[in-house]
């Protein structure tokens, strides 16, 4: 297997455009395994998303790509370059931690500076590179405090900064912004969208958060118990899942999974209602209609949809959702942008353009 | 009756209130000075009882011979200030110089290798999964129940087949090994303390192995470290009896040792004033380590308490 592999990064390798490349990489712990061959290219440049619920080995997948985690089986390269048995600070990789990872006993210069006495680069260079890293973050005020002496959106800077004084290849984030509270979680994000902008470097950027997944990747990658659920950009991963799972894991409220059964000619029949579906399978399959809450709107009069109770409604200022049942108990939202108050218990019937909604087999495989 | 009337219903003279308010200031100050002095009252107290047994021992060995015969009491030097006491502590056994450099090099030499082991050791048990790690830990940690009485005669009889008996450096192993168990276990705590991340941060950043260890780990566990090192201090420097049974020549004895000589005195008769000054000669380094190191000391033993 890994003879194949190996031939298969080198043959990757003319393509200069490829930064890191995972083939085939397994992580068992025991006799569990957690990752399940994973694999994945990333392009030079890109800022490439892992996400997933807690558990799903993204973070795993992560230290196998910096070296902390030792990978079972299969092969990792970075810029052409088999690096899958060296040492991290080999890797030409940088790593921010989610709990900044700063070394306490250190001023904030010491810290930047730290990786670079390592690799015993010249005294000249370090001040240069450490100042040059410092402008880019505006910490240059902080330089001779010491990690406790500093906020936590300081600190996270200054771990970026640690980050940036080495020139990596690639830039490696876990869960960076997960120690913030809410409003510099926003900023920082901004921050780092910058940063990307700037140096240009491929960055991987593990969360389990979609807003951050979604507003600063080129590419996500949805990774669900060790393995890869879909790999795309935000707005494919969004508008065009592959299964159920990433569709109900991308999006807020999250996807009406409705379920129905295939009727003749197109038509799907969910709760006691004959409805059109988006594509047509054979007759009698069990399905699952997806439909976004947004996507979803209160029919007007002469109008036909699908009768369904509000329970209750969340008034949010510029929208509102409401929490419905329908006939056969199956439970859904709609997003009501009209102005108007719809209170709990009134009967509304809900209508959607078929193009919005998409239709998942008995597996949850989106059906095309 | 509405709210208005009953607010209006007492007119507020200011001139009353002011009156109050003077009063209730003068209380205020008169229990502030209360408290205070109640306070430094009982620290004076407590201060003194501590103080007392180093202020009784360092004056009285400062009294003349005559009085050095004699109990010390009171402690003080009635005839004048002298170092009598110190020259008669100088006739006994190989000089007091001697004796203090053979404790001093056991007692740092202890200090060092425990040091050294328990770090290593603790970094060990810490970090890395290997079979009956834990097994391995509490064994190490039972030994502390054996009493050390019941093992000296092996000891001493292992020492001797090593061909170390009679030496200081049996006698520096001997007390490496009294101290491990404590050592490690205090160095273990105090790399668990440690987040992995920084460990890894610093794998990144190039440290590996004996570099990632010294700059950015021992910094980190230093109040362990510091605790460790204190307890090795006094127990080596202060230890007795495996000193008094493995070494049997007068010029390799440790000042605990003797200290027993000059406390059973010449022909029956004790000189006060040298135990005295035996005494201050043994408590001043013991002070000094500890005042030396005891914010790191109060830090490695408060570690992990709060979080």
């Amino acid at each position: 297997m890994n003879m194949m592999a190996r031939e298969m990064i080198h043959s990757g390798s003319d393509v200069t455009a490829t930064s890191v490349e995972l083939v085939d990489v397994r992580k068992s712990f025991g006799a569990v395994e957690v990752i399940h061959g994973i694999d994945l290219t990333i392009p030079e440049g890109s800022f490439v998303v892992f996400v997933g619920p807690s558990g799903c080995g993204k973070s795993t997948l992560l230290r196998m790509i910096a070296g902390l985690e030792e990978v079972t089986d299969g092969l990792i390269a970075i810029k052409g370059r088999e690096v899958t048995d060296l040492d991290p600070s080999e890797r030409g990789i940088a790593m921010v931690f989610q709990s900044y990872a700063l070394y306490p006993h250190m001023t904030v210069r010491d810290n930047l500076a730290f990786g670079l006495k390592m690799a015993r680069t010249p005294a000249e260079e370090i001040a240069a590179r450490v100042a040059s890293a410092a402008g880019i973050l505006k910490i240059e005020h902080l330089l001779d405090r010491r990690p406790g002496q500093l906020s936590g959106g300081q600190r996270q800077r200054v771990a970026i900064g640690r980050a940036i004084v080495r020139k990596p290849d690639v830039f490696l984030f876990d869960e960076p912004l997960s120690n913030l509270d809410a409003e510099l979680r926003v900023s920082m994000r901004i921050e780092i969208a910058r940063l990307h902008r700037e140096l240009g470097n491929t960055m991987i950027y593990v969360t389990h958060d979609q807003t951050e997944a979604m507003t600063l990747a080129d590419r996500i990658v949805v990774l669900r118990d060790g393995r890869i659920e879909q790999v795309g950009s935000p707005r494919e991963i969004y508008q065009d899942p592959d299964n159920l799972f990433v569709a109900g894991f991308i999006g807020s409220p999250r996807m009406n999974m409705l379920s129905g059964a295939m009727e003749e000619e197109g038509h799907v029949r969910v709760a006691g209602q004959t409805l059109p579906a988006p594509v047509s399978a054979p007759q009698g399959e069990t399905v699952t209609l997806g439909i976004r809450p947004e996507h979803l709107r209160v029919a007007g009069a002469g109008e036909n949809g699908l009768p369904a109770q509000v329970d209750f409604s969340e008034y949010l200022g510029g929208t509102q959702y409401l929490y419905c049942t329908l006939s056969d108990g199956q439970a859904i939202t709609a997003e009501h942008r009209a102005p108007g108050a719809i209170a709990a218990g009134t009967l509304v019937q809900l209508a959607w353009d078929v193009g919005e909604a998409r239709l998942f087999d008995s597996q949850g495989r989106r059906l095309r | 009756m509405t709210i208005t009337e009953t607010m209006t219903h007492r007119p507020v003279r200011p001139a009353d209130r002011s009156a109050e308010k003077a009063a209730a200031k003068l209380r205020r100050a008169a229990r502030a000075r209360t408290g205070a002095i109640a306070y430094h009252t009982a620290g004076a107290a407590i201060v003194l009882f501590f103080i007392a047994p180093f202020v009784i021992a360092g004056l009285s060995s400062f009294r003349n011979a005559t009085e050095g015969q004699t109990a010390p009491l009171p402690p003080w030097p009635r005839a004048g200030f002298s170092v009598d006491s110190y020259r008669t502590l100088d006739t006994f056994g190989a000089g007091i110089w001697q004796h203090t450099v053979n404790s001093a090099l056991v007692s740092l030499s202890t200090v060092v290798l425990t040091v050294v082991v328990s770090l290593l050791a603790g970094y060990g048990f810490s970090r890395y999964r290997f079979p009956f790690k834990n097994t391995l830990f509490v064994l190490i940690i039972a030994t502390l129940m054996i009493p050390f009485q019941s093992i000296l005669t092996p000891l001493f009889i292992i020492l001797a087949k090593l061909g170390l008996n009679n030496s200081l450096f049996g006698l520096t192993l001997v007390y490496v090994t009294l101290q491990l168990p404590f050592s490690v276990f205090m160095m273990r705590n105090a790399f668990d303390a440690v987040p992995k991340e920084i460990e890894e941060a610093a794998r990144i950043d190039g440290a590996r192995d004996l570099r990632l260890l010294v700059r950015v780990l021992l910094p980190l566990v230093l109040p362990g470290a510091a605790t460790v090192a204190i307890f090795a201090f006094l127990n080596a420097w202060n230890e007795f009896l495996a000193a008094l049974v493995l070494l049997s020549s007068n010029e390799h004895y440790t000042l605990p040792v003797l200290m027993m000589a000059v406390r059973a005195g010449r022909l029956g008769a004790i000189n006060w004033g040298a135990v005295q000054a035996g005494v201050v000669v043994m408590t001043v380094p013991c002070l000094f380590v500890f005042l030396l190191l005891q914010r790191y000391y109060m830090r490695g033993l408060m570690a992990g308490a709060v979080k």
